[in-house]
Protein backbone atom coordinates (compact mmCIF):
# COMPACT_ATOMS: atom_id res chain seq x y z
CA UNK A 1 0.00 0.00 0.00
CA UNK A 2 1.41 3.10 -0.87
CA UNK A 3 -1.02 5.56 0.43
CA UNK A 4 -0.78 4.33 4.21
CA UNK A 5 -1.32 7.22 6.47
CA UNK A 6 -0.23 5.01 9.61
CA UNK A 7 2.79 2.23 8.64
CA UNK A 8 4.39 0.61 12.03
CA UNK A 9 6.86 -1.69 11.99
CA UNK A 10 8.37 -4.53 14.26
CA UNK A 11 7.53 -2.70 17.16
CA UNK A 12 8.57 -3.46 20.73
CA UNK A 13 7.25 -1.31 23.32
CA UNK A 14 8.19 -1.74 27.19
CA UNK A 15 6.53 -0.03 30.17
CA UNK A 16 9.80 0.43 32.73
CA UNK A 17 10.67 -3.47 32.50
CA UNK A 18 7.74 -5.39 31.41
CA UNK A 19 7.90 -6.11 27.59
CA UNK A 20 4.30 -5.54 26.05
CA UNK A 21 4.76 -5.41 22.46
CA UNK A 22 6.65 -7.94 20.53
CA UNK A 23 6.92 -6.72 17.25
CA UNK A 24 3.95 -5.04 15.84
CA UNK A 25 3.54 -4.37 12.46
CA UNK A 26 0.38 -2.97 11.15
CA UNK A 27 -1.21 0.09 8.29
CA UNK A 28 -3.61 2.30 8.14
CA UNK A 29 -4.55 3.37 4.64
CA UNK A 30 -5.83 6.99 3.48
CA UNK A 31 -9.69 7.21 4.26
CA UNK A 32 -9.84 3.48 6.19
CA UNK A 33 -11.09 2.49 9.15
CA UNK A 34 -9.02 0.04 10.70
CA UNK A 35 -9.80 -2.14 13.77
CA UNK A 36 -8.03 -3.54 16.66
CA UNK A 37 -9.29 -6.21 18.72
CA UNK A 38 -7.66 -8.28 21.10
CA UNK A 39 -7.67 -9.58 25.02
CA UNK A 40 -7.89 -7.27 27.78
CA UNK A 41 -3.66 -6.64 27.99
CA UNK A 42 -2.66 -7.70 24.72
CA UNK A 43 -1.37 -4.59 23.97
CA UNK A 44 -3.95 -2.37 22.12
CA UNK A 45 -3.52 0.73 24.65
CA UNK A 46 -0.03 0.47 24.33
CA UNK A 47 -0.07 0.49 20.80
CA UNK A 48 -1.52 3.29 20.42
CA UNK A 49 0.46 4.83 23.19
CA UNK A 50 3.63 3.96 21.38
CA UNK A 51 1.89 5.50 18.21
CA UNK A 52 0.71 8.89 19.48
CA UNK A 53 4.51 8.94 21.64
CA UNK A 54 2.94 8.42 24.61
CA UNK A 55 5.14 5.17 25.10
CA UNK A 56 8.08 5.36 22.54
CA UNK A 57 8.89 2.24 21.79
CA UNK A 58 12.26 0.83 22.11
CA UNK A 59 12.46 -0.60 19.08
CA UNK A 60 10.79 -0.41 15.50
CA UNK A 61 9.78 2.22 13.36
CA UNK A 62 6.55 4.59 12.91
CA UNK A 63 5.91 6.70 9.66
CA UNK A 64 2.79 8.81 9.85
CA UNK A 65 1.86 11.10 6.62
CA UNK A 66 5.49 9.71 4.91
CA UNK A 67 6.89 11.12 8.24
CA UNK A 68 9.10 8.44 10.80
CA UNK A 69 7.60 9.78 13.52
CA UNK A 70 9.05 6.83 15.92
CA UNK A 71 11.12 9.35 18.53
CA UNK A 72 8.75 12.59 18.31
CA UNK A 73 7.24 14.24 21.62
CA UNK A 74 3.42 13.78 21.57
CA UNK A 75 2.69 17.06 20.59
CA UNK A 76 4.63 17.25 17.31
CA UNK A 77 2.27 13.51 16.09
CA UNK A 78 -0.63 15.60 17.17
CA UNK A 79 0.43 18.66 15.50
CA UNK A 80 0.65 16.18 12.01
CA UNK A 81 -2.77 15.47 12.57
CA UNK A 82 -3.30 12.78 14.41
CA UNK A 83 -6.13 13.16 16.91
CA UNK A 84 -6.50 10.44 20.23
CA UNK A 85 -9.38 9.29 21.98
CA UNK A 86 -7.63 7.97 25.02
CA UNK A 87 -8.90 5.37 27.04
CA UNK A 88 -11.36 6.33 29.58
CA UNK A 89 -11.89 9.55 28.00
CA UNK A 90 -9.75 11.22 30.14
CA UNK A 91 -11.60 14.54 29.86
CA UNK A 92 -10.39 17.39 32.25
CA UNK A 93 -12.81 17.48 35.28
CA UNK A 94 -11.96 20.68 36.59
CA UNK A 95 -12.57 22.42 32.99
CA UNK A 96 -15.98 23.34 31.89
CA UNK A 97 -16.88 21.56 28.37
CA UNK A 98 -15.65 24.80 26.65
CA UNK A 99 -12.55 25.06 28.11
CA UNK A 100 -11.96 21.35 27.90
CA UNK A 101 -12.63 22.60 23.74
CA UNK A 102 -10.13 25.23 24.26
CA UNK A 103 -6.97 22.82 25.43
CA UNK A 104 -6.34 21.80 21.65
CA UNK A 105 -4.01 23.61 19.39
CA UNK A 106 -5.84 23.92 16.49
CA UNK A 107 -4.77 23.00 12.98
CA UNK A 108 -6.44 24.88 10.28
CA UNK A 109 -9.46 22.79 9.03
CA UNK A 110 -13.57 22.00 9.10
CA UNK A 111 -13.73 21.77 12.79
CA UNK A 112 -14.03 24.32 15.11
CA UNK A 113 -15.40 24.96 18.45
CA UNK A 114 -19.33 25.73 17.24
CA UNK A 115 -18.71 22.89 14.51
CA UNK A 116 -18.19 19.94 17.02
CA UNK A 117 -21.27 21.66 19.24
CA UNK A 118 -23.23 21.06 16.24
CA UNK A 119 -21.99 17.33 15.59
CA UNK A 120 -22.27 16.76 19.64
CA UNK A 121 -25.65 19.03 20.63
CA UNK A 122 -26.13 17.65 23.69
CA UNK A 123 -22.52 19.22 24.47
CA UNK A 124 -23.74 22.50 23.41
CA UNK A 125 -26.40 22.20 26.33
CA UNK A 126 -23.81 22.20 28.62
CA UNK A 127 -20.92 23.94 27.85
CA UNK A 128 -20.70 25.40 30.81
CA UNK A 129 -21.07 22.49 32.64
CA UNK A 130 -17.44 20.94 34.60
CA UNK A 131 -16.25 18.09 33.09
CA UNK A 132 -16.56 15.92 36.02
CA UNK A 133 -20.17 16.58 35.73
CA UNK A 134 -21.09 14.66 32.72
CA UNK A 135 -22.56 11.50 31.86
CA UNK A 136 -20.14 8.69 30.35
CA UNK A 137 -21.85 9.07 27.28
CA UNK A 138 -21.42 12.91 27.30
CA UNK A 139 -17.30 12.36 28.45
CA UNK A 140 -17.38 10.18 25.47
CA UNK A 141 -18.28 12.91 22.76
CA UNK A 142 -16.71 15.41 24.43
CA UNK A 143 -13.23 13.43 23.60
CA UNK A 144 -14.28 13.19 20.65
CA UNK A 145 -15.04 16.88 19.99
CA UNK A 146 -11.61 17.60 21.59
CA UNK A 147 -9.26 15.56 19.51
CA UNK A 148 -11.34 16.52 16.24
CA UNK A 149 -10.73 19.94 17.05
CA UNK A 150 -6.45 18.90 16.43
CA UNK A 151 -8.36 18.48 12.58
CA UNK A 152 -6.81 15.28 12.62
CA UNK A 153 -6.41 13.31 9.44
CA UNK A 154 -5.99 10.15 11.68
CA UNK A 155 -7.95 9.42 14.14
CA UNK A 156 -7.11 7.15 17.17
CA UNK A 157 -10.02 6.24 19.30
CA UNK A 158 -9.22 3.83 21.99
CA UNK A 159 -12.47 1.58 23.49
CA UNK A 160 -15.10 4.59 22.86
CA UNK A 161 -17.71 1.98 23.95
CA UNK A 162 -16.57 1.71 26.89
CA UNK A 163 -19.02 1.01 29.87
CA UNK A 164 -21.79 3.44 27.27
CA UNK A 165 -25.47 2.19 27.33
CA UNK A 166 -26.54 0.52 23.52
CA UNK A 167 -27.93 3.57 22.61
CA UNK A 168 -24.80 5.21 23.53
CA UNK A 169 -22.62 3.03 21.42
CA UNK A 170 -24.85 3.62 18.01
CA UNK A 171 -24.20 7.10 18.29
CA UNK A 172 -20.51 6.74 18.95
CA UNK A 173 -20.55 4.73 15.92
CA UNK A 174 -22.91 6.89 13.82
CA UNK A 175 -20.17 9.37 14.45
CA UNK A 176 -16.80 7.27 13.69
CA UNK A 177 -18.43 6.28 10.58
CA UNK A 178 -19.25 9.83 9.10
CA UNK A 179 -15.92 10.62 10.11
CA UNK A 180 -14.74 8.22 7.04
CA UNK A 181 -16.75 10.91 4.87
CA UNK A 182 -14.95 13.74 6.01
CA UNK A 183 -11.73 11.70 4.63
CA UNK A 184 -10.23 10.88 8.27
CA UNK A 185 -8.53 7.49 8.76
CA UNK A 186 -9.63 5.88 11.87
CA UNK A 187 -7.75 3.18 13.64
CA UNK A 188 -10.28 2.04 16.44
CA UNK A 189 -8.78 0.07 19.48
CA UNK A 190 -12.58 -2.34 20.54
CA UNK A 191 -13.36 -4.92 23.10
CA UNK A 192 -16.81 -4.75 21.79
CA UNK A 193 -16.03 -7.05 18.82
CA UNK A 194 -19.55 -6.89 17.14
CA UNK A 195 -19.39 -3.22 16.67
CA UNK A 196 -15.86 -2.80 15.82
CA UNK A 197 -15.97 -5.42 13.35
CA UNK A 198 -19.25 -3.99 11.93
CA UNK A 199 -17.64 -0.45 11.65
CA UNK A 200 -14.36 -1.23 10.16
CA UNK A 201 -13.40 -2.40 6.21
CA UNK A 202 -10.20 -4.01 7.85
CA UNK A 203 -9.40 -5.56 11.11
CA UNK A 204 -6.18 -6.56 12.96
CA UNK A 205 -5.92 -8.94 16.36
CA UNK A 206 -3.50 -8.33 18.92
CA UNK A 207 -2.44 -11.81 21.54
CA UNK A 208 0.10 -10.84 24.07
CA UNK A 209 1.75 -8.43 22.58
CA UNK A 210 1.72 -9.90 18.76
CA UNK A 211 -0.53 -9.53 16.14
CA UNK A 212 -2.50 -13.11 15.43
CA UNK A 213 -4.75 -11.70 12.91
CA UNK A 214 -5.22 -9.62 9.84
CA UNK A 215 -7.78 -9.42 7.08
CA UNK A 216 -10.93 -7.63 5.81
CA UNK A 217 -13.38 -6.93 8.82
CA UNK A 218 -16.24 -8.59 6.88
CA UNK A 219 -14.98 -11.72 6.60
CA UNK A 220 -14.30 -11.98 10.53
CA UNK A 221 -17.33 -10.35 11.37
CA UNK A 222 -19.56 -13.33 9.40
CA UNK A 223 -17.66 -15.92 11.92
CA UNK A 224 -18.53 -15.61 15.45
CA UNK A 225 -16.64 -18.63 16.85
CA UNK A 226 -13.33 -16.98 15.38
CA UNK A 227 -13.51 -14.06 17.00
CA UNK A 228 -14.20 -15.45 19.70
CA UNK A 229 -10.93 -18.32 19.79
CA UNK A 230 -9.00 -14.94 18.06
CA UNK A 231 -10.02 -12.36 20.27
CA UNK A 232 -11.83 -14.02 23.45
CA UNK A 233 -15.04 -11.33 23.29
CA UNK A 234 -17.70 -13.14 20.87
CA UNK A 235 -20.51 -11.17 19.05
CA UNK A 236 -23.07 -12.00 21.08
CA UNK A 237 -22.62 -12.33 24.87
CA UNK A 238 -20.12 -9.95 24.90
CA UNK A 239 -21.29 -7.66 22.82
CA UNK A 240 -22.53 -4.05 24.24
CA UNK A 241 -24.01 -4.70 27.68
CA UNK A 242 -21.02 -6.55 28.92
CA UNK A 243 -18.14 -4.79 27.09
CA UNK A 244 -16.72 -3.46 29.72
CA UNK A 245 -13.72 -5.46 30.47
CA UNK A 246 -12.12 -4.53 33.67
CA UNK A 247 -14.67 -4.71 36.22
CA UNK A 248 -16.38 -8.48 34.97
CA UNK A 249 -15.06 -10.92 37.09
CA UNK A 250 -14.02 -13.66 35.56
CA UNK B 1 -6.92 46.52 71.87
CA UNK B 2 -4.70 48.38 69.89
CA UNK B 3 -1.73 45.89 69.99
CA UNK B 4 -3.68 43.21 68.92
CA UNK B 5 -4.62 45.23 65.87
CA UNK B 6 -1.15 46.34 65.46
CA UNK B 7 -0.16 42.47 65.46
CA UNK B 8 -2.94 40.84 63.63
CA UNK B 9 -2.62 44.01 60.87
CA UNK B 10 1.47 42.78 60.45
CA UNK B 11 0.34 39.30 60.38
CA UNK B 12 -2.19 39.76 57.62
CA UNK B 13 0.73 41.64 55.78
CA UNK B 14 3.11 38.96 56.20
CA UNK B 15 0.06 36.68 55.07
CA UNK B 16 -0.38 38.24 51.79
CA UNK B 17 3.15 37.48 51.25
CA UNK B 18 3.00 33.99 52.23
CA UNK B 19 -0.01 33.79 49.67
CA UNK B 20 1.84 35.10 47.02
CA UNK B 21 4.79 32.87 47.48
CA UNK B 22 2.46 30.03 48.01
CA UNK B 23 0.83 30.48 44.78
CA UNK B 24 3.83 30.64 42.63
CA UNK B 25 5.35 27.97 44.54
CA UNK B 26 1.71 25.71 43.96
CA UNK B 27 2.07 26.36 40.25
CA UNK B 28 5.50 25.07 40.22
CA UNK B 29 4.29 21.76 42.37
CA UNK B 30 1.22 21.56 40.59
CA UNK B 31 2.53 21.31 36.61
CA UNK B 32 6.17 20.80 36.96
CA UNK B 33 5.88 18.21 39.82
CA UNK B 34 8.66 20.16 41.33
CA UNK B 35 9.13 21.30 45.24
CA UNK B 36 11.09 24.30 44.07
CA UNK B 37 13.49 25.28 47.28
CA UNK B 38 14.99 28.14 45.31
CA UNK B 39 11.83 29.39 45.31
CA UNK B 40 12.92 31.96 48.18
CA UNK B 41 15.87 32.57 46.18
CA UNK B 42 13.92 34.38 43.35
CA UNK B 43 12.26 36.33 45.96
CA UNK B 44 15.67 37.36 46.55
CA UNK B 45 16.55 37.82 43.78
CA UNK B 46 13.53 39.89 42.17
CA UNK B 47 14.55 42.57 45.39
CA UNK B 48 18.12 43.04 44.46
CA UNK B 49 17.61 43.77 40.66
CA UNK B 50 14.61 46.29 41.69
CA UNK B 51 16.76 47.74 44.64
CA UNK B 52 19.72 48.12 41.67
CA UNK B 53 17.48 49.25 38.87
CA UNK B 54 15.59 51.46 40.83
CA UNK B 55 18.08 54.10 40.60
CA UNK B 56 18.20 54.37 37.01
CA UNK B 57 14.20 53.55 36.31
CA UNK B 58 12.57 54.42 39.76
CA UNK B 59 10.02 52.35 42.08
CA UNK B 60 7.72 51.74 39.77
CA UNK B 61 9.89 50.98 37.13
CA UNK B 62 11.90 48.69 39.50
CA UNK B 63 8.48 47.48 40.60
CA UNK B 64 7.44 45.91 37.43
CA UNK B 65 11.55 44.97 36.07
CA UNK B 66 12.53 43.18 39.00
CA UNK B 67 9.83 40.55 38.75
CA UNK B 68 10.14 39.83 35.24
CA UNK B 69 13.47 39.51 35.39
CA UNK B 70 13.31 36.95 38.23
CA UNK B 71 11.02 35.07 35.81
CA UNK B 72 13.54 35.35 32.86
CA UNK B 73 16.02 34.04 35.28
CA UNK B 74 13.22 31.27 36.31
CA UNK B 75 12.78 30.05 32.64
CA UNK B 76 17.05 29.59 32.02
CA UNK B 77 16.54 27.64 35.50
CA UNK B 78 13.90 25.41 33.99
CA UNK B 79 15.58 24.91 30.63
CA UNK B 80 19.00 24.33 31.61
CA UNK B 81 18.42 22.25 34.87
CA UNK B 82 14.85 21.71 36.53
CA UNK B 83 13.80 19.92 33.23
CA UNK B 84 15.72 17.01 33.59
CA UNK B 85 13.93 16.49 36.85
CA UNK B 86 10.45 15.76 35.00
CA UNK B 87 11.56 11.67 33.97
CA UNK B 88 12.45 11.30 37.59
CA UNK B 89 10.28 9.59 39.81
CA UNK B 90 12.24 10.39 43.58
CA UNK B 91 11.45 13.81 44.02
CA UNK B 92 14.77 13.42 46.25
CA UNK B 93 16.51 14.77 42.79
CA UNK B 94 14.68 18.09 42.50
CA UNK B 95 14.25 18.69 46.11
CA UNK B 96 18.57 18.41 46.54
CA UNK B 97 18.73 20.16 43.24
CA UNK B 98 16.58 23.16 44.05
CA UNK B 99 17.95 23.37 47.62
CA UNK B 100 21.46 23.70 46.04
CA UNK B 101 20.07 26.67 43.85
CA UNK B 102 19.00 28.17 46.57
CA UNK B 103 22.03 28.49 48.45
CA UNK B 104 23.62 28.96 45.44
CA UNK B 105 21.55 32.15 44.98
CA UNK B 106 21.98 33.42 48.23
CA UNK B 107 25.81 33.38 47.84
CA UNK B 108 25.71 35.24 45.06
CA UNK B 109 23.76 37.53 46.21
CA UNK B 110 26.34 38.27 49.41
CA UNK B 111 28.88 38.28 46.44
CA UNK B 112 27.68 40.52 44.71
CA UNK B 113 25.84 43.38 46.74
CA UNK B 114 27.05 42.17 50.13
CA UNK B 115 26.21 40.13 53.60
CA UNK B 116 24.60 43.71 55.29
CA UNK B 117 21.38 44.72 55.17
CA UNK B 118 20.39 47.40 52.06
CA UNK B 119 17.39 50.12 52.20
CA UNK B 120 14.74 49.77 49.53
CA UNK B 121 13.98 53.41 49.28
CA UNK B 122 10.03 53.56 48.31
CA UNK B 123 8.20 56.28 47.31
CA UNK B 124 7.24 59.12 50.10
CA UNK B 125 3.33 59.54 49.23
CA UNK B 126 3.53 55.78 49.55
CA UNK B 127 5.56 55.77 53.41
CA UNK B 128 3.62 57.88 56.05
CA UNK B 129 0.69 56.47 58.60
CA UNK B 130 -2.65 56.96 57.33
CA UNK B 131 -3.93 57.61 60.97
CA UNK B 132 -1.57 58.47 64.33
CA UNK B 133 -3.89 56.14 66.10
CA UNK B 134 -3.32 53.23 64.00
CA UNK B 135 0.49 54.38 62.91
CA UNK B 136 1.10 50.85 62.03
CA UNK B 137 -1.40 51.25 58.71
CA UNK B 138 1.35 53.53 56.54
CA UNK B 139 -0.01 53.86 53.23
CA UNK B 140 3.13 51.29 51.78
CA UNK B 141 1.17 48.59 53.91
CA UNK B 142 -2.18 49.55 52.35
CA UNK B 143 -0.22 49.39 48.66
CA UNK B 144 1.36 46.07 49.41
CA UNK B 145 -2.04 44.28 50.28
CA UNK B 146 -3.39 45.91 47.16
CA UNK B 147 -0.41 45.25 44.83
CA UNK B 148 -0.74 41.39 46.28
CA UNK B 149 -4.81 41.31 45.69
CA UNK B 150 -4.12 42.25 42.21
CA UNK B 151 -1.62 40.51 41.30
CA UNK B 152 -3.82 37.49 42.94
CA UNK B 153 -7.14 38.00 40.91
CA UNK B 154 -4.98 38.87 37.54
CA UNK B 155 -3.24 35.49 37.89
CA UNK B 156 -6.42 34.00 38.07
CA UNK B 157 -7.94 35.74 35.41
CA UNK B 158 -5.41 35.02 33.57
CA UNK B 159 -5.66 30.83 34.52
CA UNK B 160 -9.43 31.43 34.00
CA UNK B 161 -9.54 33.60 30.25
CA UNK B 162 -6.64 32.94 28.58
CA UNK B 163 -6.11 29.40 26.41
CA UNK B 164 -2.72 29.20 28.06
CA UNK B 165 -3.78 29.59 31.38
CA UNK B 166 -6.79 26.70 30.42
CA UNK B 167 -3.75 24.30 28.98
CA UNK B 168 -2.24 25.03 32.63
CA UNK B 169 -4.84 24.38 34.30
CA UNK B 170 -5.36 21.16 32.46
CA UNK B 171 -1.86 20.14 32.61
CA UNK B 172 -2.13 20.35 36.13
CA UNK B 173 -4.27 17.28 35.78
CA UNK B 174 -3.28 15.58 33.11
CA UNK B 175 -0.40 16.61 30.85
CA UNK B 176 -0.10 13.75 29.14
CA UNK B 177 -3.55 14.36 27.48
CA UNK B 178 -2.79 18.02 26.80
CA UNK B 179 0.80 16.96 25.15
CA UNK B 180 -1.37 14.63 22.46
CA UNK B 181 -4.15 17.68 21.84
CA UNK B 182 -0.54 19.28 20.53
CA UNK B 183 0.06 21.66 22.87
CA UNK B 184 3.80 21.99 23.53
CA UNK B 185 3.45 20.71 26.91
CA UNK B 186 7.44 21.30 27.50
CA UNK B 187 7.56 25.27 26.79
CA UNK B 188 3.84 25.00 28.66
CA UNK B 189 5.86 23.59 31.91
CA UNK B 190 8.48 26.49 31.23
CA UNK B 191 6.53 29.25 31.16
CA UNK B 192 4.68 27.90 33.83
CA UNK B 193 7.82 28.03 36.30
CA UNK B 194 8.83 31.65 34.96
CA UNK B 195 4.92 32.55 36.17
CA UNK B 196 5.93 31.57 39.90
CA UNK B 197 9.11 32.76 39.99
CA UNK B 198 8.23 36.26 38.39
CA UNK B 199 5.40 35.77 41.26
CA UNK B 200 8.04 35.23 43.98
CA UNK B 201 10.31 38.12 42.50
CA UNK B 202 6.99 40.07 43.06
CA UNK B 203 7.07 39.37 46.67
CA UNK B 204 10.88 40.34 47.05
CA UNK B 205 10.44 43.45 45.57
CA UNK B 206 7.70 44.61 47.59
CA UNK B 207 9.11 42.90 51.01
CA UNK B 208 12.37 45.16 50.37
CA UNK B 209 9.92 48.21 50.52
CA UNK B 210 8.99 47.03 54.39
CA UNK B 211 12.12 45.27 55.48
CA UNK B 212 15.28 45.67 54.09
CA UNK B 213 17.41 43.90 51.73
CA UNK B 214 19.39 40.82 52.91
CA UNK B 215 21.07 37.88 51.00
CA UNK B 216 18.32 35.62 53.60
CA UNK B 217 15.34 37.22 53.21
CA UNK B 218 13.95 34.07 51.68
CA UNK B 219 14.59 31.79 54.16
CA UNK B 220 12.30 33.75 56.56
CA UNK B 221 9.77 32.94 53.90
CA UNK B 222 9.97 29.86 52.44
CA UNK B 223 9.17 27.42 54.99
CA UNK B 224 6.23 29.73 56.37
CA UNK B 225 5.57 29.29 52.03
CA UNK B 226 5.51 25.55 52.26
CA UNK B 227 3.19 25.31 55.25
CA UNK B 228 0.68 27.43 53.69
CA UNK B 229 0.75 25.13 50.61
CA UNK B 230 -0.27 22.16 52.88
CA UNK B 231 -2.47 24.33 55.04
CA UNK B 232 -4.38 25.29 52.12
CA UNK B 233 -4.32 22.10 50.40
CA UNK B 234 -1.25 20.44 47.39
CA UNK B 235 -2.96 21.49 44.00
CA UNK B 236 -5.50 23.94 44.85
CA UNK B 237 -4.25 27.68 44.27
CA UNK B 238 -7.29 29.45 45.97
CA UNK B 239 -5.78 27.19 48.76
CA UNK B 240 -2.58 28.08 49.13
CA UNK B 241 -3.81 31.75 49.17
CA UNK B 242 -5.92 30.62 52.26
CA UNK B 243 -3.06 28.53 53.45
CA UNK B 244 -0.96 31.67 53.47
CA UNK B 245 -3.30 34.72 54.52
CA UNK B 246 -4.34 32.13 57.47
CA UNK B 247 -1.16 30.99 59.35
CA UNK B 248 -0.04 34.81 58.83
CA UNK B 249 -3.14 35.92 60.57
CA UNK B 250 -2.28 33.66 63.31
CA UNK B 251 1.26 34.27 63.94
CA UNK B 252 -0.05 37.80 64.64
CA UNK B 253 -2.47 37.43 66.35
CA UNK B 254 -0.06 35.63 68.36
CA UNK B 255 2.36 37.57 68.74
CA UNK B 256 0.25 39.74 70.69
CA UNK B 257 -0.38 37.35 73.41
CA UNK B 258 2.61 35.49 73.69
CA UNK B 259 5.21 36.17 71.37
CA UNK B 260 7.23 33.47 71.74
CA UNK B 261 5.28 30.73 70.21
CA UNK B 262 4.32 33.23 66.40
CA UNK B 263 6.78 31.10 65.22
CA UNK B 264 5.39 26.97 66.39
CA UNK B 265 1.82 28.37 66.04
CA UNK B 266 1.88 27.95 61.96
CA UNK B 267 3.64 24.61 62.38
CA UNK B 268 0.55 23.73 65.07
CA UNK B 269 -2.13 24.45 62.50
CA UNK B 270 -0.26 22.01 59.73
CA UNK B 271 -0.04 19.42 62.43
CA UNK B 272 -3.93 19.98 63.27
CA UNK B 273 -5.09 20.46 60.32
CA UNK B 274 -2.90 17.49 58.11
CA UNK B 275 -4.46 14.93 61.21
CA UNK B 276 -7.72 16.60 60.66
CA UNK B 277 -8.11 17.14 57.45
CA UNK B 278 -5.06 15.41 55.40
CA UNK B 279 -5.56 16.32 52.04
CA UNK B 280 -5.41 20.33 53.28
CA UNK B 281 -8.28 22.74 53.24
CA UNK B 282 -9.20 23.00 49.91
CA UNK B 283 -7.32 20.19 48.36
CA UNK B 284 -8.07 17.42 46.34
CA UNK B 285 -9.35 13.91 47.84
CA UNK B 286 -6.77 11.19 47.69
CA UNK B 287 -3.74 13.12 47.12
CA UNK B 288 -2.34 12.01 50.24
CA UNK B 289 -5.48 10.02 52.08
Amino acid sequence: MTDAVLKIENLQTYYGKSHILHGVSMEVAEGEIVTLLGRNGAGKTTTLRSLSGLTPPREGRIEIFGNDTTRWPAYRIARLGVGYVPEGRRIFPNLTVLENLAVPMTRPGPWTVDKVLELFPNLGTRRDSWGRQLSGGEQEMLAIARALLVNPKLLLLDEPSQGLAPLLVREVFRVVASMREQGISILLVEQNARFGLEVADRVYVLNDGQMIHSGPARELAKDEERVRALAGVGGKEDGVLTAKPKTSAA
Amino acid sequence: MELLLFDAFNGLIQGTFYALMALGLSLIISLNSVINFAHGGFMVVGAYLAYTLAPYIGFWGALFAGPILAGFIGIIVERTLVRYMYGRPDPIYSLLLTFGFALIIEDVVRTIWGAQGLPFEIPSALNSPVSTTYFFVTGYRLFVIAAIALATIALFAFLRLSRFGIRIRAGILDLETVSTLGVNVYLLRSVNFAIGTLLAGFAGVLAAGILQLAPTMGDDVIMATFVAVVVGGIGSLLGSVLGGLLIGLAAGVTTAYYPAASDVVIYIIMAVVLIVRPRGLLGQEGLFE
